[in-house]
């Protein structure tokens, strides 16, 4: 299934990738799709991403909910007019029958108050089942989007899911003989109890203190893309103390703003590097 | 004379956005076209409209320039700016000016159909490209026909995944050839195919109302019917319904049948599709049920310190604290109190952070696997009742008073905090939670002292009083004004001088609180501060403070009686005015009749503020 949305969109013109090197709560993250989709600068790019959120782990005992699980993520900035066929088409090549089947586009639009980044698109159904999260951003970092991206996350274990006609991500065949459970079930139980219950929120108030003041002297040195790194792990950061329940509501919205501001402070900084960029070229 | 159809093609629509369109279409096509649509379409992914007879030609247009008395100076310019020679200027109504003839139709629609395109003003709106359109969602295509003459675009699209390209031969055949490639353009239509499928398989419900919004999710709806594996049956009624209702947009029919609308596509394929999706749902929502049930009412309402209530309004377990406090003010008995323990504990649960609609109604139902009583279940289960404005009021006694508990509590709370709700702005429902809080003590019969609402918050909520008794307002002010102790009273004292208002009782403690009111109430400062026997010399009021003293008030008591004590003033206050000179000389004198007719007026004020009552 990833190898023929590799395919497809290397065919359609699309960079490859591959999944960042930090915990990320969504493709959406990953600097190749944050820091791309902002400045003037076309890009086109395809990546899958392992998504990490600590606050939606289940021990392994629910069977479609994980800490950790898997995005097919593609990003045409701009976005062509035909993006919702070249879209549907990419279905086809996983082999789905669209005329057999009631594909619908239900509205839900995106925000990430963490990233200041908000978007308007749909969740794509298949037969009532949401294979994937569609946007067209408008906002990243808290400046306006200069081209318009398209952003298409793929839920990869619900496609699995739908393609093998299997009732849990568990049963999901991963190779020949081995399924997903036999990978990932051990890992879940573990991730869920050090997210839930043994994440240190003392060292991590620490940690979150530190990537922040980094992000901050690396934004002041020039650094933007290393800065951002730091923003990722901030947010990660929260997440953790999030899931152990760390924080109140004022406190939770406190770290949101201080994310938001560090992301902000990214954007800006890699915006005014590409505009230096385009001058120098000039 | 021709006929226009003008379609805006976009990628899927929300429902809302369908709706604002709606609503829009109609006054575009007469400011940018000038006739009002006979015809309009809308749904996901076009919004037309059609125009039976159009004029061929836009009307003339008559340009007003500067007065005649100014031709000397202003004629030259405006003449030179509209491309005409000064004496070609034309003279109405004392102001000169130029015709502009009308155009062909043909020739203007390319630019109208952009004003209208662009004219749009939705809640949510999005750029996609360069245009610098703003729209709910991409604007794809836009085609114009002027009977058989395409005048923008080429072709219009039938069904996304079975049609590609429609011709659309004439403007008057755009639904024909729409509906010949799986699309009905018509929502109303739409809206009847659905409910005729859904009548067909019978016994459908949609208590989300999900209906309006499913019109505007198909261009070709499909009725199936699906059923789903019994055993989620041992889930809660409202649990199973609002899975299929919140997340799917299904319709619920009894026992493990559901109704679903889909857009197309083989129904062997998507019946079976849609109900795996349902059970994976129910599933999920059965494993988040059965953990709650594990962790049990009591534990979840010990986690209730951890969720705050509202900012600055501390968590929910002293919000829980705060409830049984004003449930024992309220006069609530055991039942309850336990009901006011737990009511909010269901805050804790997942269930509720997935499906916040089933509170109260989830609380409940822990309470009761966890063996409550059911007057204790049952009252957790109406707290938020009444929950619309006409809606149903809770049917126990624990149930009623933990409701008006509960809304107290939210009221003085926000308004502590200055949360009043100003024009439209009302975050936290407090409008509806004094109507609530009213009708349990009008309807339900609960006595709410006047005592438990602050001064700014009593105002408040009697004003809501105004709208909900059928009786003009000046007789409610007046009740609130009187001392009856408790908000049911008030409006009963209301019902009660409107009744009155014509025996000659009433007609007696009018005039007498009338004519001490208009006399005395404007000397207020004048006034001696407490009445002085000693001062009376005249026997008309001497006569006038005997009786006074003798008037009995009884705020909570029966108004006959108290009108007639309050009557008896009558005659006295009118021997009184015959014979007394109120504003007499000596200061001490004037002052302590002033303080007599203010004892008058204040007396009988118990009973309301009779200067609210025009006569």
């Amino acid at each position: 299934m990833i190898i023929a949305l590799e395919r497809y969109w290397a065919d359609y013109g699309c960079v490859l990738m591959q999944p960042y090197h930090t915990e990320l709560a969504a493709g959406t993250m990953n600097p190749n799709t944050f820091l791309r989709c902002l400045g003037p600068k076309p890009w086109n790019v395809a990546y899958v991403e392992p998504v990490i959120r600590p606050l939606d782990g289940r021990y392994g005992e629910n069977p479609f909910r994980f800490q950790h699980y898997f995005q097919y993520q593609v990003v045409l900035k701009p976005a062509p007019e035909n993006v919702l066929d070249l879209y549907w088409s990419s279905l086809e090549a996983l082999g789905i029958d669209l005329r057999r089947h009631d594909m619908r586009l239900v509205e839900d639009d995106w925000e990430q108050p963490t990233l200041g980044a908000w978007g308007l698109g749909w969740e794509v159904w298949c037969d009532g089942m949401e294979i994937t999260q569609w946007t067209y951003f408008q906002q990243l970092g808290g400046f306006d989007v200069e081209l318009v991206p398209a952003e298409m996350t793929y839920g990869l274990e619900r496609l699995a899911m739908f393609l093998q006609g299997k009732r849990t991500a568990f049963e999901l065949e991963w190779a020949p003989g081995v399924t997903w459970g036999d990978v990932y079930l051990e890992a879940e139980r573990e991730w869920s109890r050090y997210n839930f219950e043994e994440a240190p929120v003392d060292v991590l108030t620490r940690r979150f203190g530190e990537y922040e003041a980094e992000c901050r002297h690396l934004l002041e040195s020039g650094l933007p893309i290393p800065a951002y790194d730091q923003v990722l792990k901030c947010s990660h950061t929260f997440n953790l103390l999030d899931a152990r329940g760390a924080l109140s509501v004022t406190e939770r919205a406190a770290y949101i703003g201080r994310v938001r501001k560090l992301a902000r402070g990214v954007a800006e900084a890699y915006l005014g590097m590409q505009e230096e960029d385009a001058v120098a070229a000039a | 004379m021709p006929s226009l159809l003008l379609e805006i093609g976009c990628e899927e629509l929300p429902a809302g956005a369908c709706r604002e369109a709606e609503a829009q279409l109609p006054e575009l096509a007469r400011a940018h076209i000038g006739t009002a649509p006979s015809q309009l379409f809308v749904g996901p992914r076009r919004l037309a409209f059609l125009i039976d007879d159009l004029p061929e030609q836009t009307a003339d247009l008559w340009v007003k320039g500067p007065p005649e008395n100014l031709r000397d100076r202003a004629a030259a310019g405006f003449a030179k700016k509209h491309g005409v020679a000064v004496d070609e200027l034309e003279l109405r109504d004392g102001f000169l000016g130029v015709t502009v003839p009308g155009r062909e139709l043909r020739e203007v629609l390319p630019e109208q159909i952009d004003r209208i395109v662009r004219g749009f003003s939705f809640t949510k709106s999005m750029r996609w490209d360069e245009s610098g359109i703003r729209f709910a969602r991409p604007v794809r295509w836009v085609l114009a026909k002027l009977d058989a003459e395409t005048i923008v675009g080429e072709t219009s699209y039938g069904h996304r995944f079975t049609h590609g390209t429609v011709e659309i031969p004439t403007a008057a055949a755009y639904a024909d050839a729409l509906r010949a490639a799986d699309v009905e353009p018509v929502a109303d239509e739409r809206r009847r195919l659905i409910v005729e499928g859904l009548e067909a398989i019978g016994g459908w419900s949609d208590p989300g109302g999900k209906l309006a919004e499913v019109v505007h999710l198909v261009e070709k709806p499909m009725v199936l019917e699906g059923h789903f594996d019994e055993r989620f049956l041992q889930l809660p009624e409202r649990v199973i319904v609002t899975t299929m209702q919140s997340h799917q947009r299904y319709f619920p029919i009894e026992g493990n049948r559901f109704a679903l609308v889909a857009n197309g596509g083989d129904p062997d394929v998507v019946g079976p599709g849609h109900t795996q999706v349902l059970e994976a749902r129910l599933e999920d929502a059965s494993f988040t049920f059965e953990r709650d049930v594990a962790a049990g009412i009591d534990a979840l309402a010990e986690r209730l310190a951890a969720i705050t209530f509202f900012a600055g309004a501390g968590s929910f377990a002293e919000k829980a604290e705060r409830v049984a406090k004003l449930v024992e003010r309220l006069g609530g008995g055991d039942a309850s109190l336990e009901a006011a323990r737990l009511a909010k504990a269901d805050q804790a649960s997942e269930l509720v952070r997935e499906f916040p609609e089933l509170e109260g109604y989830i609380g409940a139902e822990y309470a009761r696997l966890a063996g409550y009583p059911d007057a204790v279940t049952k009252a957790i289960e109406e707290q938020y009742l009444p929950d619309a404005s006409g809606g149903l009021l809770p049917q126990t006694e624990p149930g009623k008073v933990l409701a008006a508990a509960d809304k107290l509590d939210t009221l003085r709370v926000a308004f502590e905090l200055g949360h009043k709700p100003s024009g439209s702005r009302d975050p936290y429902g407090l409008r509806r939670a004094a109507i609530g809080l009213v009708r349990l003590a009008l309807e339900g019969g609960l006595t709410i002292d006047r005592e438990l609402l602050p001064e700014e918050l009593r105002e408040f909520v009697e004003e809501r009083l105004e709208s909900l008794l059928d009786v003009p307002v000046e007789y409610v002010r007046a009740a609130r004004a009187s001392n009856v102790p408790d908000l049911g009273g008030v409006a009963r004292r209301a019902e009660e001088l409107y009744r009155e208002r014509e025996s000659p009782e009433f007609e007696g403690v009018y005039t007498a609180y009338d004519r001490a009111h208009r006399l005395a109430g404007k000397a207020q400062e004048e006034a001696a501060a407490q009445l002085d026997r000693g001062l009376l010399v005249e026997d008309a009021e001497r006569e006038l403070a005997e009786t006074l003293a003798k008037v009995a008030i009884d705020g909570n008591g029966d108004i006959k009686a108290a009108l007639e004590s309050g009557a008896e003033l009558a005659p006295v206050m009118e021997r009184f005015f015959d014979e007394v000179l109120v504003m007499a000389e000596d200061e001490a004198v004037r002052a302590n009749r002033l303080r007599l007719l203010l004892d008058v007026r204040d007396t009988l004020g118990a009973l309301g503020d009779f200067s609210q009552i025009p006569r």
